[in-house]
């Protein structure tokens, strides 16, 4: 994977755009030495590093345009940084431009209650915006794993889901403003308290923009009222084809739960070693599902679910008995992603999603990509919408590692898109699948998106390098036209 | 006018629009062409023959078809395996004078219309899973893909829902399904003022009772309804679910409420909210015009009333959404509509009006500079000759 | 995360256990959630996952520590909240002691900074040294705003009043009431017997009251961990040695069941003994033998099983839970569960993960975190709404004290109290 050759002539003034800096912001804020700077050289993609240009750290919108439109009138690059918690590198910096972590926007604003709304900053992290409604018995539902820690500014560029994004859908269906700086330093504002946006939906086109639109400095979310009750199912099967029929069966008697997740063994095993939930270690496949609403809805399909189990083959069924016991359930597979760094050094955490129903064979095509390449993999599905999480297993102190899991990677992710699935369902292109778009995308569909780009950011300065595999000039995009599969302007770089 | 361009397949579209000299009027079955401002089209651009579902797999809660399938032929399919679109899109054919029941796949995304369950579900762009589309230029794009969970690339689905065919003509797309509910009841209050029932649907959102439908009908709206007595509001909560879940809830929710209520049954209900979904206060109200607010549902009834005298009126998504006649004069009452969204924010359409109203006053609520002018440059990357319904959202875009 | 140390690197002992830490580090950013100067900074330097990246930068490059380093290390509570958090189970206490350690043998600090580091480690280790300062700083408080930076805050931190130092501070034995159940050590400690001499009493009583003798063992003292957090490893070390062996003595003369500690601070320390002298050929399996046996205060009851009487006055109790105790040593729910036994009813503090911003000798060093933290910590705790603050920890309730009006004393004061014993003084003092 490469990225955009560095402008040198950027390197070259890193004091001097330093200084510029430190007049629009306090001293403390911009960050220029070079040991300070290699701490911010990656996000949750360790694989890819590269120290940024220079370190900003604006509190306000005023700051964060002023800081935008100092580097659109200098043509310099511009990354936007939540907490860094990006599995994609949606969020690795570029060493001829400047990390604009937004951190310090971490104060919730305005709840409203009344109006099922929050108004937050959009380094707010996604579960401190559940804890800052839970008093009044609300919380916010699009809860990916590492919502302990990523912000909802990140959620936003990424339109991140999890667990529960089966029944509440992901960020982007549970905004409903956003306020947004554009490169030149606009500030645009899309949405607010009501349903509908009106106009185009920008709000959601910018939603899982990975920062290349703009940088978002104010976010209005959707609030619900928290279900009266929770109960979630610990599922076992002797086989993951069995775990998947009863998922299928699940949704076919007309039943949407609130999260419906798969993990296999090996998985299962990472997480039962950290918290002690009682995953039954002899399943082969384990359903963890959710259900929840008003008590007696829950307990009737509760009763539903587990007779659907019995009749696909379980092996154990077991319901939670109060709350605590719901949040042990989850807690294992909450953290199954670097509960897995205890079994191993470095894993590679992939993210597809395919049709449900092919499941089984995605996943016994795996297990053959594993045995030939020599690396474990271990797997935790969002088996409810089809997304896969493959936790590919690894060592980088041993030389060919990396590379042989990020082959395995892409060729996972080429069988996703083969079987009528997508190349990420959550984590974002970034720079991990930027190269495998073509399996997706032909030219024209990628030329679209990229003419979209230029209506935001015609010069290219936001987060260059990272989704698309081409880098157009926007004027090119213009005259582009694709004919016979023969792209014009060979000499653009292509990473 | 040409004569018009009636592509059956997604390249016959493309090359129609690719050969095109003159601006193109993009229409399905027409029932919403007089939404919007006018549009100065030299040729039509009908996508009707775009017809037909290509896929449907009930339990992987997808669908697809051609941009010019009726809505009524998807929903009957849907009906028949025990699903539905859960946005709930209104038919507003009769409306605009046309027949019921009328209506394509592609002019339901281009208007991105939802009905009383949003509030709950959600609207059509939070249902298009994909699409293939054909841009101003003539190419052939395709966005999205079959699945619900994807990040890949932007999501230009969205941009497409709402865009009133300003954007791309849309060749297919792909929705998702949800299981129809088991059961559903309403709960009515009678008598509420609307200060008193913006709290009340306030409140009945606010509760663990998971209402899908929070509606209030004024005295006049209310006459619509076979069951309102004479000179009462109305005020509708929908409750669905299983049965049993469905009927303890009811009982908890009246309880909360504290107001005196009724419980309306099945199939009262469903024809009562599929009245609603479908404008059923303005049947038969052919001249007026007709304004579509949206707020934030607690600031319904203050909007209401800084709109100055309206003729008749009614709320929806909780008082997030309010429906309003005016006289079909002037501006149709423009300013001063717009002005009362100053508080509150939110923003104000002109569903109907005769064409030379929508032609001088704004159809769309006019938007800060920043963002008009990004407006004008998200139009471009699409549709730079303008070829599409220009000028059907906003002067010169 | 992939390492990049060379063999020669790897051969020292330090540096192969750091490199086993870093190795568990995935990088994955929980840890970054619940660091309080992550919270005040939004910068990554000032947060584990950054920290651990400098340190990570600096051993493998075997370079002496920059200004940048040391700043960033500096402003570490060593609160450990992000032990809790880490789901790969990295150590980061081992490696930022580690670090420390590296500052402190190449880093030239500013003069000023070296004495007043200099001052903090000879002075608070010892009782006698301590307790005469503080007479002086009492003398020179007139003056404390012409004292140059922190020399003046420290001076102004001074008490108004200090107690007589307490006689049961000096080694000797305390008979079990009734039939002995246990014999344990108290650790009597070094800061807490000159500011606040009434934990030991009231800890003694409530242990004899319950059948356990406690020895004050002679040679015992501070157990190192001021000394070992500024990264002055030899005399922490040393304290450790001197501890172990005046514990040694009476596990092999009358026995011990085990060692009892009433400041969390120093409780983490003294379980930790083990792994900081684990290379110490005299001394590695004593040191693990005597951590095995630590205890805190709470673990000893729980044990036992507390016998509550019945009394007047405040039932609402707000927790605070240390970070020495709820990170360092993972005990929380025990402790409060402890005190609800006792009949009392407990109050939830908001953000209870957050360190207070003492941190040992952190409040004198870095005044401006830790006044922003105090401050932050004190709103918290008046949410929520109770008659009485208890805290297992002297530095939290020293550095907390008089923030609020409400009374704060230790957790065996107030179950000393609960079961028999006074009444502490700041409760009499205080209304109702």
């Amino acid at each position: 994977m490469r990225m955009p050759e560095p402008d040198q002539a950027a390197i070259a003034r890193r004091a001097e755009i330093a200084l510029a800096l430190r007049r629009i912001l306090p001293a403390e804020s911009v960050i220029e030495d070079g040991e300070a700077r290699r701490a911010y050289e990656s996000d949750g993609l360790t694989a890819y590093r590269q120290p940024p240009l220079v370190v900003a750290l604006p509190s306000t919108t005023a700051e964060v345009a002023a800081v935008l439109r100092y580097c659109h009138e200098n043509r310099l690059k511009v990354v936007p940084r939540g907490a860094g918690t990006s599995l994609s590198g949606g969020a690795l910096p570029l060493a001829d431009g400047v990390l604009l972590g937004m951190a310090k926007f971490n104060r919730v604003l305005d709840v409203d209650i009344a109006n099922r709304a929050a108004v937050v900053q959009p380094g707010v992290t996604n579960l401190a915006i559940s804890q800052a409604v839970a008093p009044a018995g609300f919380y916010y539902a699009p809860d990916p794993s590492s919502q302990i820690a990523c912000t909802i500014g990140g959620n936003v560029a990424e339109n991140s889901g999890g667990v529960h994004c089966l029944k509440y859908g992901m960020t982007g269906n549970n905004l409903l403003g956003l306020e947004m700086v554009l490169i030149n330093g606009e500030v645009v504002r899309l949405g607010g308290r009501h349903l509908d946006a009106g106009g185009y939906d920008l709000m959601g086109v910018v939603t899982g923009s990975e920062g290349l639109l703009g940088v978002v400095t104010e976010v209005t979310v959707r609030i619900l009222r928290r279900p009266s009750t929770q109960r979630a199912l610990l599922l076992g099967f002797a086989s993951c084809e069995d775990a998947g029929e009863c998922v299928a069966k699940v949704i076919a008697a007309g039943i949407i739960p609130a999260g419906m997740e798969m993990m296999d063994k090996p998985a299962i095993h990472a997480a039962e070693d950290f918290v002690a939930a009682g995953y039954p270690r002899d399943a082969e496949a384990l359903l963890i599902v959710e259900l929840d609403g008003p008590v007696v809805e829950v307990d009737e399909l509760i009763a539903r679910v587990e007779q659907i189990a019995k009749a696909c083959g379980s092996t154990s069924e077991r319901v939670s008995r109060d709350e605590a016991e719901r949040q042990r359930f989850w807690a294992g597979r909450k953290a199954a992603f670097p509960a897995v760094g205890r079994i191993s050094p470095d894993y590679y955490c992939m993210d597809g999603t395919i049709p449900r129903r092919r499941l089984p064979e995605v996943l016994a095509k795996m297990q053959a990509m594993s045995r030939a390449c020599g690396l474990r993999v271990a797997n935790v599905f969002h088996a409810g919408d089809g997304n896969l999480h493959p936790l590919i297993l690894y060592d980088a102190n041993k030389p060919g590692e990396l590379e042989t899991a990020e082959a395995f990677g892409a060729d996972i992710l080429r069988l996703c898109v083969a079987v009528g699935g997508v190349l990420t369902g959550e984590h974002g292109v970034g720079v991990e699948k930027r190269d495998l778009m073509g399996e997706m995308f032909n030219e024209t569909d990628l030329a679209q998106q990229e003419r979209l780009k230029c209506a935001f950011d015609s010069e290219g300065l936001l987060n260059p390098g990272k989704m698309f595999p081409v880098l157009h000039r926007c004027a090119e995009l213009g005259r582009m036209h694709v004919s016979a599969g023969k792209l014009p302007f060979p000499e653009l770089p292509r990473f | 006018m040409l004569t018009p361009l009636e592509p059956a397949t997604a390249e016959e579209l493309a090359a129609a629009v690719a050969a095109a000299e003159g601006p193109l009027e993009l229409r399905g079955h027409g029932s919403k062409r007089d939404f919007g401002r006018p549009v100065q089209a030299s040729q039509l651009l009908d996508l009707s023959r775009l017809s037909g579902v290509t896929l449907y797999e009930p339990d992987e809660l997808v669908l697809s078809a051609g941009a010019g399938t009726p809505v009524a032929e998807i929903e009957r399919l849907l009906t028949a395996n025990g699903q539905i679109l859960a946005f709930e899109p209104p038919d507003l054919g009769p409306l605009f004078g046309q027949e019921a029941g009328r209506g394509t796949l592609g002019g339901m995304i281009a208007c991105n219309l939802a009905g009383p369950r949003r509030i709950k579900a959600g609207a059509l762009r939070d249902y298009l899973l994909g699409a293939t589309a054909v841009n101003g230029r003539g190419e052939i794009f395709k966005t999205g893909g079959r699945v619900m969970k994807n990040v890949t690339g932007y999501d230009l689905c969205k941009l497409l829902a709402g865009s009133f065919g300003t954007l791309a003509a849309i060749a297919s797309a792909t929705l998702k399904v949800l299981p129809a509910p088991e059961a559903v009841r309403t709960l009515m209050v009678r008598g509420l003022g609307d200060p008193a029932a913006m709290l009340l649907m306030s409140r009945a959102m606010v509760s663990a009772e998971d209402v899908s439908g929070a509606a209030h009908l004024p005295e006049a709206a209310a006459r619509c309804l076979p069951h309102a007595d004479v000179g009462t509001a109305v005020t509708l909560l929908r409750l669905e679910g299983t049965p049993r879940s469905v009927a303890q809830r009811l009982a908890m929710l009246a309880k909360e409420l504290e107001s005196p209520s009724e419980e309306l049954g099945e199939i009262e209900s469903t024809v009562l909210w599929r009245g609603l979904r479908n404008l059923l206060p303005f049947r038969g109200d052919h001249g007026a015009a007709i304004w579509r607010l949206s707020v934030p549902p607690t600031a319904g009834a203050d909007v209401l009333r800084a709109c100055g005298p309206v003729e008749r009126c009614f709320y929806d998504w909780g008082g997030g959404l309010i429906w309003l006649t005016t006289a079909a004069e002037g501006d149709a009452g423009a300013a001063r509509i717009r002005a009362a969204l100053s508080a509150s924010g939110g923003h104000a359409t002109l569903v109907r009006a005769p064409i030379a109203i929508r032609a001088s006053a704004e159809v769309f609520q006019p938007q800060e500079p920043a963002l008009a002018a990004l407006t004008r440059r998200v139009k471009e990357s699409f549709d730079p000759l303008g070829r599409f319904n220009p000028g059907r959202m906003y002067a010169g875009a | 995360m992939q390492t990049n140390f060379t063999l020669a690197q790897l051969a020292d002992a330090d540096t192969a256990q750091s490199e086993k830490i870093l190795r568990t580090c995935v990088h994955c950013g929980f840890c970054t959630a619940t660091c309080p100067t992550y919270l005040l900074t939004g910068d990554e330097l000032d947060g584990p996952r950054g920290r651990i990246y400098l340190i990570k930068d600096m051993l493998e490059g075997g370079r002496a520590a920059s200004a940048t380093v040391a700043k960033h290390i500096d402003r570490c509570l060593s609160c450990l909240a992000c032990m809790t958090t880490c789901p790969s189970g990295v150590h980061y206490m081992h490696l930022v002691d580690h670090a420390r350690k590296h500052i402190a043998q190449t880093f030239r600090r500013p003069v000023g900074d070296r004495f007043l580091r200099k001052l903090l480690a000879v002075l608070l280790p010892r009782p006698a040294l301590f307790r005469g300062a503080l007479r002086l700083a009492r003398l020179a408080r007139p003056f404390a705003r012409s004292m140059p930076g922190r020399l003046g805050a420290m001076t102004r931190l001074a008490p108004a009043a200090l107690p007589a130092s307490s006689p049961v501070d000096r080694p000797q034995v305390f008979p079990a009431e009734g039939a002995r159940q246990k014999r344990v050590a108290l650790l009597s400690g070094c800061v807490q017997t000159v500011l606040r001499p009434g934990i030991n009493e009231a800890t003694i009583r409530l242990l004899n009251r319950h059948g356990v003798e406690v020895v004050v063992a002679a040679g015992a003292g501070c157990c190192g961990a001021l000394t070992h957090h500024l990264g002055e490893e030899a005399p922490a070390l040393a304290s450790a040695k001197r501890n172990i062996g005046a514990w040694w003595r009476e596990i092999e003369g009358q026995g011990l069941d085990a060692i009892v500690i009433n400041a969390s601070g120093c409780g983490t320390m003294v379980k930790d003994y083990g792994f900081l002298l684990r290379e110490d050929r005299d001394w590695a399996v004593k040191a693990a033998k005597v951590a095995g046996l630590a205890k805190d205060i709470t673990e000893i009851l729980d044990e036992i099983g507390l016998r509550p009487t019945s009394s007047d006055g405040p039932r609402r109790v707000a927790y605070h839970s240390a970070c020495s105790m709820q990170h360092g040593q993972r005990l929380d729910a025990l402790p409060r569960r402890l005190i609800a036994s006792a009949g009392f009813e407990l109050c939830e503090i908001p953000e209870g993960h957050l360190c207070c911003g003492s941190a040992g000798s952190y409040s004198i060093l870095e005044p401006g975190f830790a006044g922003q933290l105090k401050t932050r910590k004190l709103a918290n705790i008046a949410r929520a709404k109770a008659e009485v603050m208890v805290a297992g920890n002297i530095g939290c309730l020293e550095h907390l004290a008089g923030g609020l009006d409400l009374p704060m004393i230790h957790t065996a004061e107030l179950l000393d109290w609960a079961t028999g014993g006074p009444k502490p003084a700041a409760l009499t003092s205080a209304a109702g």
